[in-house]
């Protein structure tokens, strides 16, 4: 199969020439450089570092359940003046909500993860006047404190209340369109 | 017993995030990194390495107030220094097309979608350590070659010319 290719916007002008600017530099690889005489082609997986590696996730999980339980009740407390037009607190309510989208599924908490990242989705797209009615950030964040507290909650009923959280994401949006 | 290429690494890691800063600096050095760098933003890394030169950065794309995005474009945007064709790997939490094309565009090497597993990590790893891509040097791109999969085209193969370094 033959690749189309649009005229790059690298290519300046003329695609079909070489823009003398253009250059390709072969870079030696790092593992090259740093063993050299060592170096042993091609570098593999090591079953026993990603162990290693594997061991040292649950050693901090831990540590990051307790951190996480007094996330999500800080997420509570600021619902409310967030919702009230406290900046400070939309602020940090979406930084919590942030780290846990990143974090939380690395430590086994996917579903609390999940939660957060469509909160932060929400967030991201929100205008200003969406945070005057509270209902879809308080959903969210109830689902994510529900998602801590039962971690062994049915797949089926995680999904159908993501799916309904996007519903009433839409529902807010359409809202606010028709003004 | 061998020696690790990770032993003998230098890698700055960019996060925001207190917890994934150390997160990440643990699994380093469970790979056996020794020399971890850490900066909370964009402005803190460019400071950073005025003074040191990692093997390898990890960053952050969501921060503020210079994200990861602003951060690798400056770093690539710098003439004449190999500092600018360091690899980079963008660990993110937006992994729509649009994020990654965009992270492609300016000089990412690779892309980790959060949330991070050892594996994933891991293997990133290797494929920036061993497998380095040819660099691309351009009026309007600075990275390294975004075309991964070598398919036949139209139009001229510039990729023949390749000065080593």
């Amino acid at each position: 199969m033959q690749e189309r290719r649009s005229p790059s916007r690298l290519a300046g002008k003329d695609a079909t020439e070489t823009p003398a600017e253009v250059r390709f530099v072969r870079v030696p690889s790092i593992a090259e450089r740093k063993l050299g005489a060592d170096y042993v082609a091609p570098m593999r997986l090591d079953p026993r570092v990603l162990e290693q590696m594997q061991t040292t996730i649950r050693d901090l999980e831990t540590k990051y359940a307790e951190s996480l339980q007094s996330q999500v009740a800080m997420l509570q407390i600021l619902v409310e003046p967030a919702c009230k037009g406290d900046a400070e607190a939309r602020s940090r309510l979406y930084a919590l909500a942030h780290d846990m989208r990143g974090l939380a599924g690395t430590f086994g908490h996917a579903i609390v993860g999940q939660f957060a990242d469509s909160l932060c989705r929400y967030v991201e797209n929100s205008r200003a006047e969406d945070w005057n009615d509270d209902t879809v950030v308080t959903f969210h964040v109830d689902a994510i404190r529900d998602a801590l507290e039962n971690p062994r909650t049915d797949p089926t009923v995680t999904m159908e209340t993501l799916n309904a959280l996007e519903r009433l994401i839409s529902a807010a949006r359409r809202q606010r369109n028709a003004g | 017993m061998s020696r690790s290429v990770f032993e003998a690494m230098s890698i700055l890691v960019v996060d925001d995030s207190a917890y994934m800063r150390h997160l990440l600096m643990t699994l380093l050095q469970a790979l056996g990194v020794r020399e971890v760098h850490l900066a909370i933003d964009g402005d803190e890394a460019l400071e950073l390495l005025q003074t040191s030169e990692p093997d390898l950065i990890i960053t952050d794309a969501a921060m503020m107030p210079m994200d990861g995005f602003s951060f690798a474009h400056r770093l690539r945007s710098i003439r004449g220094r190999a500092l600018s064709m360091i690899p980079i790997i963008m660990v993110s939490g937006h992994t729509d097309i649009v994020s990654v094309e965009r992270a492609r565009d300016i000089g990412i090497t690779e892309f980790l979608s959060k949330p991070i597993s050892a594996r994933s990590l891991y293997e990133r790893l290797i494929q920036v350590i061993d497998r380095p891509r040819q660099f691309v040097e351009a009026p309007t791109y600075r990275g390294p070659d975004r075309r991964r999969r070598d398919r036949p085209f139209e139009g001229q193969d510039r990729r023949n010319t390749v000065a080593l370094i």
